[in-house]
């Protein structure tokens, strides 16, 4: 099953490819918004291959990130 | 390997890495698509209570969470014995799914425009709002029905969007259609996932259909039919699933399952666009004229998403037509919240339950079939209703089989045409192979023509 942590757009780099930068300590550091231009400043990214591939708002992001840590599966927490 | 390092690798952008097993002279006898960093979650969810579970999976999935939300709660119906659903609430189940059965084929499609693909998009978003789920993880399905009516705004918007996205459907099809594929094309993101499917599948193909069988993403029976198009299953029950389809290595990413019937080399078999085109004919008008289109012209894949999302947009615009319904919402013995569920699960369908699962535990299948394909889960919960195993068979763990046969297909082409850098396989040739059976990796966010395909090779019946 694939799965997908979100990352917190922090700047947008507006252009015909727009380009996000993420939050401190996110890999990778940016994505291109291509998919979901609709994405602002605030918003929950899901990345991958470089793409921004579906958009979270706070609440969501909050829900998926809390699923992570329940099966102790988030950045830093202990290994199951 | 730490299931939390898999799931490191799982979500950085990572090249697909294709496996080839050779001979010592060079001959191709093998190749697969390495899924070793594809987490299997199941352990986690033992010993949790089977309500937590749905919503657990379908937030860690971030790409397909409507299909994990709809397939989880139907394995807690099955559990609960609570049925059957009401047809208001089917109606915004089927509403929510074929809005996130096309939000995902529009991604296939981005090549051919972006602009065409953000509009299938917008139209997919608009109607899991109609169904009462706008933000991303979707809310509204409940054990016994829907947690709430029909969004009537956004419903008029997808009745009013739906001709113009039926219309772009349709050039996509055309366009999928409309080129050779990716081998020996100049322009390869161009070509690639274009015209012609690869060569035939040995396997056989699976889908659900409704009673009439005819294709129905929720339907409640799956249907299988062999390579020459005989009937192998003609419409089995979620609740015979044990009986249908085991896995050959249980608990791998590449867990190998084949169809218990027989009917096909193996019981090999795959599921998504192209099973479900072979297995039975689309119910709406449209896509039913594009899928005689698609068989007479041997489309592939591409194409077979493009038919697909013509179906999901005619659904869309059939289903939010005329306003909230005037029926019931859930079932009797059904929940409000899903956190009821338990309840329900331990009273009203425990002793039914328990005596058609026998000593070994009460069993709960649910399944949809989505964007990529069928996906399946299975709950055996013990008496206090916690989960004592769990299984989330995903389209691409039943695809693998396929895609090893288009690589080694993709291999071969690739050593009697235009070979690679040092006679190696051509990276178009491999990435056209992994479109078309379409794995839910990172690597198919990558533009067509840009996927990194990293080849290892192996000598075959070695370590």
């Amino acid at each position: 099953m694939c799965v997908a942590v979100p990352t917190r757009i922090v700047a947008i780099e507006p252009g015909p490819m727009p380009m996000a930068r993420l939050e401190p300590g996110a890999s990778p550091a940016s994505c291109c918004l291509a998919y979901v231009p609709e994405a602002q400043v605030g918003d929950y990214v899901l990345v991958q291959h470089g793409f921004a591939v579906e958009l979270l708002d706070p609440a969501a992001a909050a829900l998926s990130l809390a699923a992570f840590a329940e099966l102790g599966l988030a950045p830093g927490s202990a290994a199951p | 390997m730490a299931l939390r390092v898999m799931v490191g690798e799982a979500v950085a952008g990572v090249d697909a890495r294709v496996v080839v097993e050779r001979t010592p002279a060079g001959e191709v006898v093998d190749a697969h698509l390495d899924l070793s960093i594809l987490p299997r979650l199941e352990p986690l969810l033992a010993g949790r209570p089977v309500e937590q579970v749905p919503p657990l999976v379908e937030r860690l999935c971030g790409v397909c969470p409507a299909a994990h939300h709809l397939a989880g709660v139907a394995a807690l119906e099955a559990l609960a014995g609570v049925g059957p659903i009401p047809a208001e609430a089917r109606r915004l189940r089927r509403l929510l799914h074929h809005g996130s059965v096309l939000t995902m084929h529009a991604h296939a499609f981005f090549a051919a425009g972006r602009e065409q693909a953000l509009a299938l998009r917008r139209l997919g978003k608009a109607a899991m709002a109609a169904a009462g789920s706008p933000g991303h993880f979707p809310v509204s399905a409940v054990v016994g029905g829907v947690a709430g009516p029909l969004v009537a705004d956004a419903a008029e918007g997808c009745v009013r969007d739906a001709p113009a996205s039926l219309a772009l459907a349709r050039d996509l099809f055309d366009w999928a259609l409309g080129a050779p594929s990716g081998r020996g094309a100049e322009n390869l993101a161009d070509g690639i996932g274009r015209g012609a499917g690869f060569g035939g599948f040995a396997g056989a193909d699976v889908a659900l259909v409704d009673g009439r069988g005819r294709l129905d993403p929720l339907g409640d029976r799956l249907r299988a039919v062999g390579p020459g198009g005989a009937v192998i299953v003609a419409g089995a029950a979620a609740g015979e699933w044990d009986r249908l389809i085991a896995e050959g290595r249980p608990g791998e990413a590449a867990s190998r399952p084949r169809l218990l019937a027989g009917g096909a080399p193996g019981g090999h078999y795959r599921v998504g666009p192209t099973a479900q085109l072979r297995v039975a004919a689309p119910a709406t008008p449209v896509a039913a004229e594009l899928a005689a289109e698609w068989r007479r012209r041997g489309g592939g894949a591409l194409a077979a998403r493009a038919v697909m999302a013509a179906a999901s947009v005619e659904a869309i615009a059939e289903l939010a037509d005329g306003g909230p319904g005037a029926g019931d919402l859930v079932a009797a013995g059904g929940a409000s919240r899903p956190a009821e569920a338990a309840g329900a699960a331990g009273a009203a369908g425990a002793a039914g339950a328990a005596g058609a699962a026998g000593a070994a535990g009460r069993v709960g299948v649910g399944w949809v079939d989505g964007a990529r394909g069928l996906l399946v889960h299975r709950y055996r919960v013990g008496g206090s209703g916690m989960v004592e195993e769990a299984l989330v068979l995903t389209p691409t763990a039943q695809n693998e089989y396929w895609l090893s046969r288009l690589l080694v297909e993709a291999l071969a082409a690739g050593a009697a045409g235009a070979a690679g850098a040092a006679g190696g396989p051509r990276g178009a040739d491999l990435e056209g192979a992994i479109r078309e059976a379409d794995p839910c990796l990172p690597c198919v966010a990558a533009p067509a023509g840009r996927m990194g395909v990293v080849v290892e090779t192996v000598l075959a019946g070695g370590e």
